[in-house]
């Protein structure tokens, strides 16, 4: 039932950008993370799967009128913009027609799967506590050591690294529990327990 | 102490795997596989000032671009079929057409309670329609035919036996020399002079036979009155009253006494004339219209006989008279003496 209003909700949310383009900006937050970690499984550079990311949604926002509303969801067609950019990307750069293997790699098995735990990932750091978000962007992102996050948030090494361990436990414990209750809502109704009626047999 | 181990440990790895991406971590660190692998995704993590930097260069596009050509056409057509009413769908809402009919059912009503308020709060008044007499105009006399009978201003005779004898009044002239007479008593005059009246250019025709047109036919005679003249009166007019004219009256000119404006008759002038009343009926009716009157302005300015010569009808002929018997004049002079005249007036009757 859910997914049925998310659909409908979806669905308005396009309507209202292909009238109105400066209400592009909640389809650009349900999608970001998703096309971000659909680019950046494909490309190992940060900066560069920034960019595609970045003209993903710039085209998206400038044929937002063009799209159709089939029943499929709108990420399907970001991811669809997307994989066009790659393999322009790629086909530019190795000076072939032949698309690299990577191109065909949205068909292999598993990596669907692989970009929604990714896109989940990156929506369930922006979620961390403060200090524990700050100690991950800077370890990760920026790629610092844990003593010169110390020596830049004022705390002692070890608190630095506790703070990492928990961050990631956090985010593992996140993950599993997200993980369970999409295997719950997938369960087939007939799988339900129902409660049996045992007539009572008096002789 | 163990759990500070776990850290150092974990933090050794996750350094060793940022300096080497390419190196096989996970299956080296078995007990921290899951956690290295999340380690691994996030060296995958957008800079944090990405995401908002992104959504705020494409606020910044969306506001900055015009509706585009293929949506603005959509929307003027969108404006021709009435979209809230007949379409399927306008912006991001459905479309309800009961909301459009009690918008339009909301409207009229709105507009007819104004209306009624309207009608309740103003209503109207006839006080408001006040009466304006127009102008009153002093016209110069011209007496209707046959509207004053001559009757005197004029007398005499010879102290014959018998009636003045039938016949025409002698043409008038401003001073008269000769009396009018039918039995000459001197045949053989020295200055043979025409005999006249005083009186008024009358239209009378002009015969040898000179008497009194309602005598009846008889023996010439200048009639039982004395110095001179025709008739019962005296002093050398003609009928029965005082002076060289010509009736009963006294002096001169013809009739009771009463002039018409002009030869020497200066018109009398209005000095006080309040407005008349407008008839409830008429104003009820929003009737306008102009009576005219014949009014007779004595020697003492007060209207005199006052008639209408053309009605209007509504009661404004009546108001009219109530007012103008109101009115009072400077009279009318005849060599300095106030004299009476007969005037035409109109009252005009106008709402504005």
């Amino acid at each position: 039932m859910s997914s049925i209003a998310n659909v409908a909700d979806e669905r308005l949310l396009i309507e209202a950008a292909q009238q109105d383009p400066t209400r592009f900006g909640e389809l650009y937050e349900n999608n970001f993370h998703r096309v971000y970690a659909f680019i950046a499984r494909r490309v190992r550079d940060r900066g560069e799967a920034e960019d595609l990311t970045a003209e993903v949604f710039h085209q998206a926002l400038s044929n937002i009128r063009r799209f159709e509303w089939r029943g499929v969801p709108f990420a399907a067609w970001l991811l669809r913009i997307a994989a066009n950019l790659l393999a322009d990307r790629w086909q530019r750069a190795s000076k072939i027609n032949e698309l690299p293997a990577e191109a065909l790699e949205s068909v292999e098995a598993g990596f669907e799967e692989d970009v929604e735990r990714r896109a989940m990932l990156f929506q369930l750091v922006d979620r961390l506590p403060a200090d524990q978000r700050l100690v991950v962007l800077r370890r990760f992102v920026e790629q610092k050591s844990t003593r010169e996050i110390a020596q830049e948030l004022g705390r002692s090494e070890g608190a630095v690294k506790q703070l990492q361990f928990r961050a990631l436990q956090h985010l593992r414990s996140q993950i599993l529990s997200r993980d369970v209750n999409a295997e719950m809502d997938d369960r087939s109704p007939d799988t339900e327990a129902k409660p049996k009626i045992i007539e009572d047999s008096h002789e | 102490m163990n759990n500070i181990s776990i850290y150092d440990e974990l933090d050794q790895v996750i350094g060793t795997m940022i300096s080497e991406p390419d190196a096989a971590i996970a299956a080296e660190n078995a007990k921290f596989a899951d956690v290295l692998r999340i380690a691994s995704d996030l060296r995958n993590l957008p800079r944090p000032d990405f995401k908002t930097r992104l959504k705020l260069e494409l606020e910044w596009v969306a506001s900055s671009r015009p509706l585009s050509s293929a949506r603005q056409p959509q929307m003027i057509e969108d404006f021709r079929i009435l979209p809230s009413l007949f379409g399927n769908s306008y912006g991001t809402y459905p479309i309800q057409r009961v909301n459009f009919a009690t918008s339009i059912a909301l409207h009229a009503a709105a507009i007819a309670l104004m209306a009624v308020l309207g009608a309740l709060a103003f209503k109207h008044t006839v006080n408001e329609l006040l009466p304006n007499t127009g102008v009153t105009e002093l016209t110069k006399y011209v007496p209707p035919k046959g509207l004053i009978e001559p009757k005197g201003g004029g007398g005499g005779g010879d102290n014959s036996k018998t009636r003045v004898s039938n016949g025409m009044p002698p043409r008038t002239a401003e001073e008269q020399f000769t009396p009018p007479t039918v039995e000459i008593r001197t045949n053989q005059p020295k200055l043979m002079v025409e005999s006249t009246i005083v009186a008024p250019d009358l239209k009378f025709p002009q015969t040898d036979h000179v008497g009194d047109p309602l005598s009846s036919l008889m023996t010439p005679s200048n009639g039982p009155g004395v110095r001179a003249g025709m008739g019962t009166g005296s002093s050398g007019g003609f009928g029965g009253g005082t002076g060289a004219g010509l009736g009963p009256g006294s002096g001169g000119g013809y009739g009771g006494g009463v002039f018409r404006v002009g030869q020497g008759i200066k018109p009398p002038q209005v000095v006080y004339d309040p407005d008349p009343e407008y008839s409830p009926e008429a104003r009820a009716a929003r009737y306008q219209g102009t009576v005219r009157l014949w009014a007779i302005i004595g020697p003492d300015g007060r209207p005199h006989n006052l008639r209408v010569e053309r009605s209007v009808g509504m009661g404004l002929d009546e108001k009219a008279i109530e007012a103008v018997r109101n009115w009072r004049f400077k009279p009318a002079t005849k060599e300095g003496q106030a004299v009476a005249v007969e005037i035409e007036v109109e009252v005009g009757f106008h709402l504005y």
